[in-house]
């Protein structure tokens, strides 16, 4: 979930940012990327609706769940599902917040105290503050499609590779917004999550975060 | 009546005066080919020197006090400010760490080496072999319908959150979280108590300070590597650490620095003041040029002693060089004796070198029996510190006596400085007697005031700054250098880790985990693990794993869960559970701690167990432990006690021992009592003076003054010796003033160290100052009176 993080954060930050008019050629990623790269700093905020499809061997049934999903610059952030559990978390700065309605449980943490919350953190951050060449070292990336954009992204590292075999990314037909996201896990099993109603640089309420 | 000679030296003397070319070619080549010998000599800066090397109770401490952990490392402790956040703080930390690896420090580590799915992905698997009949007792109550309900409904939770897509994985194999179960057993490795870990480095409980530990192949007795390598690491916090941070580092290579520097500074003052007094002694009782020679005496001894001690071996202590040296280097008083004796002439020189090689060889047979006994000692140091300083005193012996003499011409008598000098027998004999025994008496009863420290730490130089970085990596660190050791010894691994669990089981229940550091729950002896599994195996038979796979169907289905969602946790409780090795512990990333706990020696393993050295705790172990063969514990503030207790032995048995033989000595030579009684005047009031004063002023007795109370015990003899002979057989050499120029070189050499910061010459100095400032007035002044023969 944490790659699905990252992609969600990096697909808004780029459907909002990228133009049809500006898309590179189909093949050349580092083109796709440095126009993704130079648009990026106009992004502050952003929301969207998700669904997330769960496509697990160990369930009987393919698994949904919905929620809602936000970011601000420079380093706010948050993940909130509405069915069928109400849970969520918040990150800002190193700094973390969860909850669970059934529970009633609310907890703070220190990112860098949580290996699993670190490394969400570590690279949601990295895609919104358009940071490529970290990317690059972490996944190798292809572009499958030139219109509507479709990237490929297979970890570079054994330790992820372990978990996760590829991601695969599809932009809407104009660029603004990514429509699905699917993680690949070796196994066969994946998930897809599919972005709706997603806003650009509109105001969020401070006590989002 | 005739003066009493060694006609030997009398005809030697003359013998070798017709061959003085001869004489002098062979002392100097003697002297040149011990130069070339000593160069050979390699200096051990070891603290072992002084520490006992026999089959005791302290030597065998010392050696596995050294095994423990962070004993021979350097730990640098990064604090930032207040406002520091962790990302901040652990990436200065690896700056830091990047910038000591360039500068070739040594392994540096900022935190444990990995930690990531693989460490714990091996506990879980190792849980049944590692748990125990109360772990099993907490799983029935995790495993009943509602807990099974309970804790599918967190795993399903868990799935549907960001964190739950990378933990698919390990809920299909612990759904239940039994694995919780073997986490738990981490709370026993925790070897320094405040750390936590914070992105996989050692951060301390406040988060504002950063740990790094680094292993270097530096010794911490090499005081020119360690200056060296504290230089590098502080070029690298230099370069490295931001500001606003600050680095600090300590390490017993910061301990042998301070005091190598130390002693330095203390050497420039306390030679000042040497030549200076040395000069003026020359300008007031000397004046001649053949007095230039007496000067040499202890300067050719300590070449020969030390040439001799290169051929005999190459490995020399730094303490038997350093104190041995001192010692020679103010054994003059056989050369002063012969210098004032030829100077005073009135006689045939062979004659005057016949008569005076009479109480200089008693003298020395003195002084070699008091370094001869050092023989027996059990510390190394003492044992090559008697050796070589007999070597020399039997070198300035034959140098006084066969070469000094031909090179001294007898002065006329009206130029011999301060001819007439007879202060001593001046005074009332009755009140020199008097003040004299009740200075005595004083003494004798300050003298129980006095208090043997056999802590080696109390003559080492430990300026504030060391003592505040010690106590700041304390208070940020909490007991992570002062923990006390439990060693489980065995022939082989099994027997060592069988012996651990048993030690283990006695300790859990009364020590907190957080305070107790120990294996056995992570790696536990195979018979335990045979067991454990056999538990777990019979724990899952008689329809509970079933029963446990229809829950988990019954309940995971209502979540959604098909019904092989969980055949790994299934399946593993039926399988051949795997055994926990070192080999796994390793692959799992816990190479360091194994390293660290377990200590394999040629035909022995140890495991070691921390527990927090308190007197409380050393007493309850001592005796708890006596009914467990082969566990030793050894308690780092015990073991100052017990070095100082075989040190108080090894002096109580020296003195008593030196006391017999020199009095036997004296017997022998003296005969009657009144004149044994005699001899002893200067020693007997050195020794008392010594021990009253320090006790008047507070002073503890430590193993420096133990090795300069040797040296007060032979200058004092020969002292009355000399005097003694001059006194009672009719010589009228110039003993008297042998004995003030002697004594005086001996201050101003020893007794300037006084005046050192260095606690251990800062001790040797106060000894001699007043032991011998005490045994020559007690030589020139009661003598005399006692024996009331010198009438001005």
């Amino acid at each position: 979930m944490t790659k699905v993080l990252l992609l969600i954060t990096f697909l808004l930050f780029a459907a909002a940012t990228a133009t049809a008019g500006e898309a590179p050629n189909h093949g050349d990623s580092s083109a796709i990327l440095s126009s993704l790269e130079r648009t990026a700093g106009a992004v502050r905020t952003l929301s969207s609706d998700f669904v997330q499809e769960k496509h697990l061997s160990m369930f009987k049934t393919v698994l949904t769940s919905k929620g809602r999903f936000y970011f601000s610059k420079p380093d706010q952030l948050r993940w909130e599902l509405t069915t069928p559990v109400a849970s969520g978390f918040v990150l800002k700065g190193d700094k973390g917040r969860r909850w669970h309605e059934r529970t009633g449980r609310t907890e703070n943490f220190q990112i860098s105290q949580e290996p699993v919350m670190k490394l969400v953190s570590e690279q949601l951050f990295a895609w919104a503050k358009a940071d490529f060449p970290w990317l690059k070292k972490e996944y190798r990336i292809t572009v499958l499609a030139e219109s509507p954009v479709a990237l490929r992204l297979e970890p570079r590292s054994a330790a992820t590779a372990g978990f996760l075999h590829h991601l695969l990314i599809n932009f809407s037909a104009d660029g603004r917004y990514v429509r699905s996201v699917e993680l690949h896990e070796k196994d066969g099993d994946y998930t897809r999550i599919r972005f709706v109603n997603a806003a650009v640089n509109k105001p969020l309420q401070a006590d989002l975060f | 009546m005739p003066v009493p000679s060694f006609t030997l030296f009398e005809r030697l003397y003359r013998f070798l005066s017709s061959r003085r070319k001869l004489l002098f070619s062979a002392t100097l080549l003697v002297v040149a080919l011990s130069a070339l010998a000593s160069s050979k000599l390699k200096i051990q800066e070891d603290i072992v020197a002084m520490l006992p090397d026999d089959s005791s109770s302290v030597a065998k401490d010392f050696r596995l006090l050294q095994l423990a952990p962070f004993t021979r490392k350097l730990v640098i402790t990064l604090k930032g400010g207040a406002a520091t956040d962790p990302t901040a703080l652990t990436a200065a930390a690896d700056r830091l760490a990047l910038g000591l690896n360039n500068e070739g420090v040594g392994n540096v580590m900022t935190g444990p080496t990995n930690l990531s799915g693989g460490f714990f992905g091996w506990l879980g698997a190792m849980l049944p072999s590692l748990a125990t009949a109360e772990d099993l007792v907490r799983l029935t109550a995790a495993t009943t319908p509602a807990e099974v309900q309970s804790r599918l409904q967190g795993s399903y939770e868990k799935l549907l959150s960001p964190e739950g897509w990378a933990l698919k994985g390990s809920i299909q194999s612990d759904p239940l979280s039994f694995s919780t179960l073997a986490l738990e057993k981490m709370r026993f490795l925790n070897m320094v108590p405040k750390m936590r870990l914070v992105q996989n480095h050692f951060v301390s409980a406040d988060g504002r300070s950063a740990l790094l530990v680094v292993d270097s192949e530096v010794s911490m007795t090499d005081s020119a590597g360690s200056r060296d390598l504290l230089g590098r690491i502080d070029r690298a916090v230099t370069a490295h650490v931001p500001a606003g941070m600050t680095a600090t580092v300590v390490s017993g290579h910061r301990y042998t620095l301070v005091n190598a520097d130390t002693i330095k500074q203390d050497l420039y003052i306390v030679l000042t003041i040497n030549v200076i007094a040395v000069l003026a002694i020359y300008l007031v009782f000397l004046r001649s040029l053949s007095a230039i020679f007496v000067f040499l005496v202890p300067a050719s001894i300590l070449v020969i002693a030390s040439g001799v001690i290169g051929l005999w071996d190459a490995n020399v202590f730094a303490v038997t060089l350093g104190f041995g040296g001192v010692l020679l280097g103010i054994a003059d008083e056989y050369a002063m004796l012969i210098y004032f004796s030829c100077r005073q002439g009135g006689k045939d020189l062979a004659v005057i070198t016949g008569e005076v090689a009479r109480p200089v060889l008693f003298g020395a047979a003195a002084t070699l029996i008091s370094f001869g006994v050092m023989l027996m000692s059990s510390l190394p140091g003492q044992r090559q510190l008697a050796i070589y300083s007999m070597t020399g005193i039997v070198a300035a012996l034959l140098i006084s006596l066969l070469v000094l003499p031909h090179l001294i011409k007898p002065a006329v008598a009206a130029s011999l400085p301060l001819r007439n000098i007879n202060i001593g027998w001046r005074m009332p004999r009755r009140a020199v007697i008097g003040i004299w025994l009740a200075i005595l008496a004083l003494c004798a009863w300050q003298a129980t005031k006095i208090r043997f420290n056999g802590d080696l730490r109390s003559v080492s130089m430990v300026t504030p700054e060391l003592r505040q970085a010690e106590e700041e990596l304390a208070k940020t660190w909490g007991d992570m250098r002062d923990k006390a050791l439990l060693f489980a010894e065995a022939k082989d691994l099994e027997g060592a880790l069988a012996l651990n669990d048993r030690l283990f089981a006695r300790l859990s229940g009364r020590i907190p985990a957080g305070e107790l550091v120990s294996l056995a729950p992570l790696l536990p002896s195979a018979e335990r693990q045979r067991a454990n599994r056999e538990r777990w195996t019979s724990f899952w038979q008689n329809g509970r794993a079933e029963q446990l796979g229809q829950d988990l169907a019954k309940y995971g289905g209502a979540f959604g869960f098909s019904k092989l969602a969980f055949a790994p946790l299934l399946g593993s409780l039926s399988a051949a559970p795997p055994a926990a090795t070192i080999e796994g512990l390793r692959e799992a990333g816990m190479g360091e701690l194994v390293d660290s706990l377990i200590i394999r020696a040629p035909g022995m393993v140890r495991v070691l167990t921390l527990v927090p050295d308190t007197p409380q705790v050393v007493a309850a172990l001592s005796d708890d432990l006596k009914t467990l063969p082969g566990v030793r514990l050894v308690s780092q503030s015990h073991f100052g006690d017990s070095v100082g207790r075989a040190i108080i032995h090894d002096f109580t048995r020296y003195m008593a021992l030196t006391s017999a033989l020199v009095f036997a000595l004296l017997v022998i030579v003296f005969r009657t009592p009144s004149r044994i009684m005699l001899v002893l005047v200067p020693v007997v009031t050195g020794l008392v003076c010594m021990l009253g004063i320090m006790g008047m002023l507070g002073l503890e007795f430590n193993i420096f003054n133990i090795a300069a109370t040797i040296l007060i015990i032979g200058l004092c003899v020969d002292y009355g010796i000399f005097m003694v002979c001059r006194l009672t057989e009719g010589s009228n050499h110039a003993a008297n003033k042998a004995v003030l120029v002697s004594g005086l070189t001996t201050l101003a050499g020893l007794g300037a160290l006084a005046l050192a910061r260095h606690p251990s010459m800062h001790s040797i100095g106060i000894t001699v100052l007043i032991g011998i400032g005490t045994g020559i007035p007690a030589a020139l002044l009661v003598i005399p009176a006692i024996c009331n023969r010198d009438q001005p």
